[in-house]
Formats: C-alpha cells, sequence, structure tokens
C-alpha cells in the first residue's frame, strides 16, 4: 500500500508537472504557429496629413524651410544648382522625380526650387519609415510636407493623385529607397503611373554627391561642406496613349542623362542620348567598395571650375 | 460555426497531446514536424429533430411518402441498426427511437396491423432485451418485444432465410425471410462513419453466412481501398450488387440519419477540444480523470468508459429509395469528418480508444484492437492511405489478453488456436474459416446466448487485412508483448523506441502523421 502509494504520488507529480510546462503555467499560453488563426492584416491606418497643407501649416513650414532647413543646409554642403530654367517650362503641377541617396536629397530638391513651386511641393515619403511614429510622421508633415506611400507594393496611395489635382506638385524617388552604394538603382513604376494617369509632367532631377555628403547611416552631413549638385531637366510629357510602362523608362533615361550632364557637359551627354551611348548610373559592375570609391569621387565645386554650357 | 477539421505542425509551441490508450489517455509529446490530424468540431445540429423526422418521411427522396406506402393489411417490416452504432452509445432517446416512433405512429394511422421489428446484427452477437430497449424505446419495447415481433436477426435460422437470387457475379443474396416476404421493409439507419448505410444495410445487416461471405472475405477487404469509401470498395461494391438484387423483390424505404461529432460532454470534454485550447478547467479535468483511472481498479475502469454516454446532434436525417439517400448522407457524413491531408507519411500513429463496434458493453480483445486500430483508422481515408506503402503504423493500446467469454468465445480459440498458426489473412481464411463458420457450439452460444458467430474473428482479420499487405512496420507502444507478438505484431515502451524500431524501414527521420481521433475523422489524402 506504502509503495503504490509512492508510485501513486510521483506519478501524479509527474503528470502536473508536464501539464504545467506543456500549457505554461503561470506565463501567457502560447499557440502552435500552424493553429495560428488566420487574420486579415488590416490595412495600415494612413496618418492624415490633410493638416500640413493648410494656410497655418504652410505659413508656418515657410519659416522653417526658408529660415532653418535652407541656412542649416548651406551651412553644412554646397549645393551647386542647375537647369532651374527647365522648370519654368512647367505651368501647372508636375512629378518630380529624381535618384536618391540620402536623406539631403528632400532638402535639397525643397531648397533649390523657385519658392513660387516650393510653396506647392509637396514630398512622398515611405510610410513604414516616416510614418511609423505620430512624432516623426508630424515632424516630416510640417517641415517637409511630406504624405505617406506604401513602398513595399499593395495598394498605391490615392494621395498622389489627389494632391497633384489639387495643384500641388509631388516629388517621387521611384527607386523606393536610399541608393547603398550612391548609384542609381532600378526606378519603379509608381511615378509613371501617377503622371499617366493624371496628365502631368515628369521633372528629371540628378542629385550628385549626396551620397558621399550623408550616406545611409549618417545622421548628419560629413565635416568639409562637400559640394552637391542638383540639376534639373525639362519637363517629360507622356505621349499620346503611352502606357506607364514605357514612360517609366523614358524618366529613368532622363535622370541618367542628367548624372551624366553633371560629369561632362550638356552638349556632350546630349549627344550620347542621341547615340544611345549614354553611361549607365547604376555603376560599373564590380566589388562594393569600388562601386562606392566611384560614386563618392568628389565633385568640384563650381569656384574652381569653369566650363562652358555648364 | 463549428472549424474544419485541419493538419496542426508539431512545433516548439506545441504542448503534449493527448492520445487515447484503451481504457485511459497518454499525453504524447510527438517529434517536431508531426502533422496532427485533428476533426472538423461537431456540426450544428438540426433545430427541431421531430420536424427533420416527419420532414423526411412526407418528402422522401425517389419514393412516395411514407403515408401512401402504409395500407391496412400490409406485412410491414422495420430493421435498424443494431448496437454497434454509434459508437459511444448515443444518450436517450436513440435517434433510431424517434424515427421509429414516428414510422409507427403513421403505420397506426394507416392501420397496419402485422409489423414486426429486427434488430439488423447479421453475425454480430444478439442485443439483450435492455440493449433493445435502450435503442427504440420504452414505448416500442413495450408494445412488440413480449409478443416476439421485436427480435434479433438470426443468420443461422434457415426457416427463417429467403434466398433471393444470385448477382450477376454469382454472389448468393440470402436475407432475413420476413424482410424477404414483406410489403414493405423501412430500415432505420444511424450513419456514423462513410462505410455505413446504403446497400450495406440491409444486404449485410439481415444476411446470412451464405451471403456474407462473398464481401466478407480476405481478397475483397484487401482491395477496398478503403471500405470508408464506398466508390472505391470492393466490400460495398458486392453489397450495391446484392442491393440490386434485393431491390426487386423488396420494397425498402431507407432512412438514413447522420450526426454530428459531439461525442464527449461533461468532465470529459477536453477530449474533444484542441490541446492548446484547453482551459484550466480542461487541464484540471484531464489531470482528474488521469490520476483517477490510474488509481481505480480496471473494474472500475471499465465500467466508466462503458458507462460513456453521447450527445451527438442529428446532422441530417433523408429517407426514401436506397442510392439517392445514401449520396445525401455521404454528403453529411464528409461534412462532419472529412480533413484534406497534403499527401502521405513514412510513419502514422493512431491511439486505439476503449470502444469499438463491437465491444459495447464489452472488452475490447487484441483482436478487436487490432481491428480498430488497423481496420477502421487505418481505413478512414479516401484517395491514399495516410501512410505511404511498406511505412510504418505506430498503434497506442495496452493490448491485454482479456476476453469476454460471452460475448467473443470463437476469439479466444481465434488467438489461441488460429493466430498461433499463421497471421496471414488468405491462409487462414482457407484453412479455418469453413469449420469456426459451421461448428455448431459457436452457432449454438450466436443463436441462443449473446455471442459473436464463430466466423466473425475471421472478418475482424480480414478487415486489417489492407493494411498488414500495405504495411511494412506495425508497432505498438505499451502493448501486452505477449499478445502483440501472437497477432505477429512488435511491441515498444515509449514512442521513442517505437520509432528506433521501424527506422531501419523509414529512416532516422521520417514524415510521421498522427490520427488525433476520436472523434471520428476521414482523412482526405490528396
Amino acid at each position: 500500500m506504502g509503495t503504490n502509494l509512492v508510485k501513486f504520488s510521483r506519478d501524479t507529480a509527474r503528470d502536473v508537472r508536464v501539464v504545467a510546462r506543456g500549457w505554461r503555467w503561470g506565463r501567457r499560453p502560447q499557440v502552435p504557429r500552424s493553429a495560428e488563426p488566420y487574420v486579415i492584416k488590416k490595412e495600415s491606418s494612413v496618418f492624415p496629413t490633410k493638416w500640413a497643407r493648410t494656410p497655418a501649416a504652410i505659413a508656418v513650414r515657410e519659416v522653417l524651410q526658408k529660415g532653418a532647413l535652407n541656412s542649416v543646409l548651406r551651412f553644412e554642403v554646397n549645393p551647386q544648382v542647375s537647369g532651374i530654367d527647365s522648370l519654368r517650362k512647367v505651368n501647372g503641377p508636375a512629378v518630380i522625380v529624381a535618384n536618391h541617396s540620402s536623406h539631403l536629397d528632400t532638402p535639397l530638391v525643397l531648397c533649390t526650387l523657385p519658392d513660387d513651386m516650393r510653396r506647392k511641393t509637396a514630398v512622398a515619403a515611405a510610410a513604414d519609415y516616416f510614418f511609423d511614429t505620430w512624432w516623426r510622421a508630424t515632424a516630416s508633415a510640417i517641415v517637409f510636407n511630406t504624405f505617406p506611400i506604401e513602398r513595399r507594393g499593395g495598394k498605391l496611395s490615392s494621395t498622389p493623385g489627389d494632391l497633384l489635382d489639387d495643384g500641388w506638385n509631388v516629388v517621387v524617388f521611384p527607386e523606393g529607397t536610399r541608393s547603398p552604394d550612391g548609384w542609381m538603382e532600378r526606378f519603379r513604376m509608381g511615378a509613371a503611373y501617377i503622371a499617366v494617369e493624371h496628365g502631368v509632367p515628369v521633372v528629371p532631377v540628378g542629385i550628385k554627391g549626396s551620397f558621399a555628403a550623408m550616406p545611409r547611416g549618417r545622421g548628419w552631413p560629413v565635416p568639409g561642406r562637400p559640394t552637391v549638385a542638383v540639376r534639373y531637366g525639362d519637363p517629360l510629357y507622356p505621349a499620346e496613349g503611352e502606357s506607364a510602362r514605357d514612360f517609366a523608362p523614358r524618366i529613368s533615361a532622363a535622370v541618367s542623362a542628367l548624372l551624366d550632364e553633371e560629369s561632362t557637359t550638356w552638349w556632350e551627354a546630349r549627344r550620347r542620348v542621341a547615340t544611345g551611348a549614354s553611361p549607365s548610373q547604376s555603376g560599373p559592375d564590380a566589388a562594393r567598395w569600388r562601386r562606392v570609391w566611384e560614386s563618392t569621387t568628389p565633385i568640384k565645386s563650381s569656384a574652381q571650375k569653369h566650363r562652358a554650357w555648364k | 460555426m463549428s472549424r474544419p477539421g485541419f493538419v496542426l505542425e508539431v512545433d516548439d509551441r506545441t504542448p503534449p497531446l493527448l492520445v487515447h490508450n484503451g481504457e485511459g489517455f497518454l499525453l504524447e509529446r510527438f517529434p517536431l514536424g508531426t502533422r496532427v490530424v485533428y476533426p472538423p468540431e461537431a456540426l450544428p445540429p438540426v433545430r427541431d429533430v421531430e420536424e427533420a423526422i416527419q420532414n423526411a418521411l412526407l418528402n422522401p427522396i425517389d419514393s412516395e411518402p411514407l403515408p401512401e406506402l402504409l395500407r391496412a393489411g400490409m406485412r410491414l417490416t422495420i430493421a435498424f441498426d443494431d448496437i454497434s452504432l454509434p459508437l459511444p452509445p448515443m444518450k436517450k432517446p436513440d435517434i433510431r427511437q424517434r424515427v421509429i416512433e414516428a414510422v409507427l405512429t403513421m403505420a397506426a394511422d394507416a392501420g397496419v396491423d402485422d409489423v414486426e421489428l429486427i434488430s439488423a446484427n447479421a453475425l454480430h452477437r444478439r442485443l439483450t432485451p435492455n440493449e433493445l430497449r435502450d435503442i427504440v424505446g420504452e414505448r416500442v419495447f413495450r408494445s412488440f418485444f413480449p409478443d416476439g415481433k421485436l427480435y434479433n436477426f438470426d443468420a443461422e435460422d434457415a426457416e427463417n432465410l429467403t434466398h433471393l437470387g444470385q448477382t450477376k457475379h454469382g454472389e448468393d443474396v440470402e436475407i432475413s425471410k420476413r424482410a424477404a416476404e414483406s410489403d414493405l421493409l423501412v430500415y432505420v439507419n444511424v450513419n456514423l462513419v462513410a462505410m455505413d448505410g446504403g446497400h450495406k444495410s440491409t444486404s449485410i445487416g439481415l444476411a446470412s453466412y451464405k451471403s456474407l461471405k462473398h464481401h466478407h472475405n480476405s481478397h475483397t477487404m484487401i482491395h477496398s481501398r478503403s471500405f470508408m469509401d464506398h466508390k472505391a470498395s470492393k466490400m460495398h461494391h458486392s453489397a450495391w450488387r446484392m442491393g440490386a438484387v434485393l431491390t426487386e423483390h423488396v420494397k425498402v424505404f431507407q432512412i438514413e440519419t447522420t450526426l454530428n461529432n459531439d461525442i464527449f460532454g461533461g468532465p470529459l470534454e477536453f477530449l474533444q477540444k484542441r490541446e492548446w485550447e484547453w482551459s484550466i478547467k480542461d487541464q484540471a479535468s484531464m489531470l482528474a480523470t488521469k490520476r483517477g483511472l490510474d488509481l481505480a481498479p480496471a473494474k472500475v475502469r471499465h465500467k466508466i468508459f462503458t458507462d460513456v454516454r453521447s450527445n451527438y446532434g442529428l446532422t441530417g436525417i433523408h429517407a426514401g429509395a436506397i442510392e439517392p439517400v445514401h449520396e445525401k448522407t455521404i454528403e453529411n457524413v464528409h461534412k462532419q469528418h472529412l480533413v484534406e491531408v497534403q499527401g502521405q507519411s513514412d510513419v502514422a500513429i493512431m491511439g486505439v480508444p476503449f470502444v469499438g463496434p463491437y465491444n459495447v458493453n464489452s472488452v475490447m480483445n487484441p483482436i478487436l484492437a487490432a481491428c480498430m486500430g488497423l481496420g477502421y483508422y487505418f481505413n478512414s481515408y479516401r484517395g491514399n492511405p495516410i501512410v505511404r506503402k511498406d511505412g510504418a503504423v505506430i498503434l497506442y493500446h495496452p493490448v491485454d489478453y482479456e476476453f469476454s467469454q460471452l460475448h467473443h468465445p470463437s476469439y479466444v480459440d481465434f488467438f489461441e488456436e488460429v493466430l498461433s498458426e499463421s497471421t496471414d489473412p488468405a491462409t487462414i481464411e482457407a484453412k479455418f474459416e469453413k469449420q469456426y463458420a459451421e461448428d455448431p457450439w459457436y452457432i449454438h452460444l450466436y443463436r441462443t446466448s449473446y455471442a459473436y458467430h464463430g466466423v466473425h474473428p475471421f472478418y475482424m482479420w480480414y478487415w486489417i487485412s489492407h493494411a498488414l499487405d500495405h504495411c511494412g512496420d506495425i508497432v505498438w507502444v505499451g502493448g501486452n508483448r505477449k499478445t502483440v507478438e501472437r497477432m505477429g505484431f512488435r511491441s515498444a515502451s515509449t514512442l521513442q523506441d517505437a520509432l528506433e524500431m521501424v527506422s531501419h524501414s523509414v529512416g532516422r527521420s521520417p514524415s510521421i502523421t498522427y490520427l488525433h481521433n476520436p472523434p471520428h475523422l476521414l482523412a482526405d489524402v490528396r
């Protein structure tokens, strides 16, 4: 009897232990992964940015951009702007498309645009990066007039279209993210699609030197006031019946040509475009360090270099 | 809304899983990656059972309404499924009682005097009066039993059998004389699993050995793949041919009912819940039950399980011509049992529970345990077996050397005499079947006592013939070594040992599928 009782107690203790461990007594219960209920992903709530385009917000932004942002930018880097004349050819809203290799790109574009155009320009920003917290979303919306855009596919945000319809210019970086080595990545179709859908021109912008000035991973430009070149190109209009699929490569080629122009001259670049000999702006097919090395070649400031057609 | 069945993949978050093990259960930790097939949850039952019955009888499929088939002066026979269905037995009132009462009410209204009720037990044991009363209810029992109008079918009563002819394959169709000579035979079925019902009801339930031996043999059973899918089962093909002959002679009004998976209620409810969803109460019930069962003497444990009565909800009732009714029935059964499983695995694991069709109110002897695991559970598939050809099956059951001398006398001799000679179904069929089938003592016990027919253990062995043919290895976990060995299998102390034992044929990291039943499931293996 005694032995039986001992055995019974031991077995009971073992069973209780098995259940306590198996069902995680005192801890949060777990569901096997394959048994987790399928939950339809909730549509990410779009951070409202309409308030950032109210007269009050525009007034605040004017002070921030013109006062603080412009001063700090020009103190830290040396922007060299060219092709402003091309912007005069644009009437009404446009999609401003630039290559993207640094967080400097947005302030560079905004601070180099003519004031009347800048005041009517909004910037598409990654919803998952700039709109993940309320404070980041609010700050970027007030300073840069950003609005969230889903870059990981899925539903196209309707905001850019609405903005264009309301007469706003929209800055889009079609690469979707900053370049890891300063060279141009593949352009996605979003910008071309918006332009085709809303019948607005695309203003190509080539930005060179921003990677060297403030690459990924840096929170502030490198010391030494590096030169950064911002070159605006002539607006591109989607042709009658042209699809986004056909229009997108033209935009990409125009940005490439602007970057080529930056390292040569307008005339040479035009000639090369005409003969289809524009060098690829996706960089050499070589080890990463060589790509980075080449893309960070310092740009000589115009003070040191005077060239015709520049 | 009940959830459908699904296949779980065991991962590090999975708690130990419940495995039925005869009159008890275990908690087992399966290797990571093991697939566990869970049956669908109980479907919502029909809200008004009486109304559903009336509707089925008054609006039958491909038949006149029942009241139109009933007239004064006719001979009406009502046959019903015996105690082997449903499993575990149903809480009162039994669905058969409710249907039979409805049929008898209509018969009384039509002025039918000559009514007899027959339990379609074929070569199963006779039902005791109490068991008959549990099925048909007090009113019916009191009205018919004292006059001998409610009785068990006797397949050895030559004078009361009628040979209706042969099928085109030369199969004899010999059934109850009373049923054969009735103006109307109403069959009241309980379709618990996909195997039941259709022509199997009358052509098998009311048939004699002469008729049954055409499909209850090793050759037919090995080619019934599976007998849970009547379209792919040679046994059912034979029954369907017999049914065609039978319905030429007898007007049959088939009533088929389907039940949901609501098997375990009250303190045993955890048995039909998914383990990770066990509440504290379920965990406590499980611990209390498990410890209580460990402490209880075997007799008490046996009584606890024998007394289990299930709630069951009616999911459908259809009446009319046999084949269209059965199609509807199968649809309902599939809704409740079918679980889609992608591909076969190297190893299948099954826990054999405390009850099978042939040990209600009795003992699950080793042969019945083998039949339950390798017959019923192994065949619970549609398409392909859950385990690949030459794969391994691991079963859980104590397989005690325990027989009921009252219910299974021929099983004892089969176990001792036949299995010691051979375990090959075809060999034992050729060598021993006739002797057991015609043994006068077994026949006497079958007719006068409550014994299964002498040939019945052979049928159990034929039912596992497909599994024996298909599987490379069969290992019982926790099984009595001697009894397991006698049946030609091997036993292991733990799952790990069993997997070790089968590793020579399925490798060190086999794919494993555990069929988490009961409640019943039918694996639709793609």
